[in-house]
């Protein structure tokens, strides 16, 4: 029940912009929930979320003054790698519940994850 | 004589599927908070949240640590300025996945040389947001009004880091459960290769800084619960012989 760790996985380093070699996060954005509050695009640690008009630094610094910032989407690098580790910090602060996660983050080679499952899910109570 | 706080641990006691109690809400609720307000939390609440601190478990009850809050606005913003700095120096190295063919040529075999020895400073997770920093889109400290230098005294027993952690953990859920926010800062190392920080903070055998915890009033509010990768549980709870049984967690079996 281990994911498979051969001696080529660990020697390997993925690299990092490479779609792939590394899956990163990614996520849906309801477009009728989502009021472009811009909030979720604050607060994400890696400045990975941004909107047609705005970027997180635009936001922290004043530059973008309220209104409607637009729907997010999440930044790609040139190769077609998101920076998001599916944190999902952006959707436990979102007030409209618009985001949804469709993919984990799991690097791959030398930092696959072997017993984490991509299955995300919510705390269970037993 | 045995000083009694008023409410007794067990909190409840375990029925399956039961509600969550206050202590695993906030667990469950807890958020790393990267957007505060500018007014930091009253100095006493910052000492009430350091005492969750002081009671937590440590190898050998080693108490292996040494607290240093910051508040200072001028020291703040000059730690973010030096950090960024740290940052652009490295990224300049070894950032590959922000440049031209021909710098991703020799940048890439070079990163991957230092990968292999920072294995895990230079995990991708911490290598792209150390790269976000580099061109200006996120921070390093959040312009979190104050700061907690979880400072290790590498003398303690066993593994002090993992000390650190624990006692760590604790001020960050004692800091939620009381309407703050926190965030966890591995990123501070950085610092460390500027011998005028270490220096300020006295970061000198068998003194180290590895890590630091924002905290504030959060700005806006996030915390919640979130869904997380379900990982395979092994039960080791049969014969000598027999194979380990597996649970996922987050399903019901
Ligand atoms: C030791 C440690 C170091 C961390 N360093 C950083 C950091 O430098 N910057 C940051 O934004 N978050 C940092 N984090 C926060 C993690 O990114 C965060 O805990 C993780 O994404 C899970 O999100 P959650 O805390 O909201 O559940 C750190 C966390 C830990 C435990
Ligand atoms: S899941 Fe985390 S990393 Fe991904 S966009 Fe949301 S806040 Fe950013
Ligand atoms: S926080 Fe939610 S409502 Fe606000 S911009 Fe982001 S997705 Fe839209």
């Amino acid at each position: 029940m281990r994911t498979s760790f051969s001696f080529f996985d660990r020697i390997r380093i993925p690299d990092y912009d490479s779609p792939k070699q590394m899956q990163a996060g990614e996520l849906l954005f309801d477009q009728e929930k989502c009021r472009q509050c811009g909030i979720c695009v604050q607060i994400c640690p890696g400045g990975c979320l941004l909107t047609e008009t705005t970027t997180k630094m635009d936001i922290i610094s004043g530059k973008a003054k309220g209104g409607k910032y637009g729907v997010p989407h999440v930044a790609k690098t040139r190769k077609g790698a998101t920076m998001c580790i599916a944190c999902y910090d952006c959707g436990a602060a979102c007030p409209h519940g618009a985001i949804t996660i469709k993919q984990n983050f799991n690097p791959g080679y030398h930092y696959k994850r072997l017993t984490q499952t991509s299955d995300m899910k919510y705390p269970l109570r037993y | 004589m045995n000083m009694k706080l008023e409410e007794l641990s067990p909190l409840y006691e375990y029925q399956e599927g039961m509600p969550w109690n206050p202590v695993e809400k906030v667990i469950m609720e807890r958020r790393s908070i990267r957007g505060f307000k500018k007014e930091p939390l009253p100095d006493t609440m910052i000492e009430r949240i350091l005492e969750a601190g002081r009671f937590a478990p440590s190898a050998g009850n080693a108490q292996p640590w040494r607290f240093i809050v910051v508040k200072s606005p001028e020291i703040l913003a000059a730690m973010e300025k030096d950090a960024v700095r740290v940052i652009k120096f490295f990224m300049f190295l070894l950032d590959y996945t922000r440049t031209g063919f021909l710098l991703r040529l020799i940048k890439k075999p070079l990163a991957k040389f230092y990968i292999r020895i920072l294995g895990n400073e230079l995990h991708p997770v911490p290598f792209e947001l150390m790269s976000q920093i580099a061109l200006g889109k996120t921070k390093v400290f959040h312009d979190a009004p104050t700061l907690i230098l979880m400072v290790e005294d590498s003398r303690g027993v066993s593994c002090p880091p993992m000390d650190i952690g624990i006692c760590g953990e604790n001020i960050v859920l004692s800091a939620h459960s009381l309407g703050a926010g926190s965030c966890w800062i591995g990123l501070i190392k950085v610092l460390m290769y500027l011998p005028w920080w270490r220096k300020r903070f006295g970061i000198r055998k068998p003194y180290r800084l590895e890590v630091c915890i924002a905290l504030g009033w959060q700005k806006p509010k996030a915390d919640g619960a979130v869904p997380r990768e379900a990982q395979v549980i092994e039960w080791f709870d049969r014969g000598l012989n027999d194979a380990p049984r597996y649970t996922k967690q987050g399903v019901k079996s």
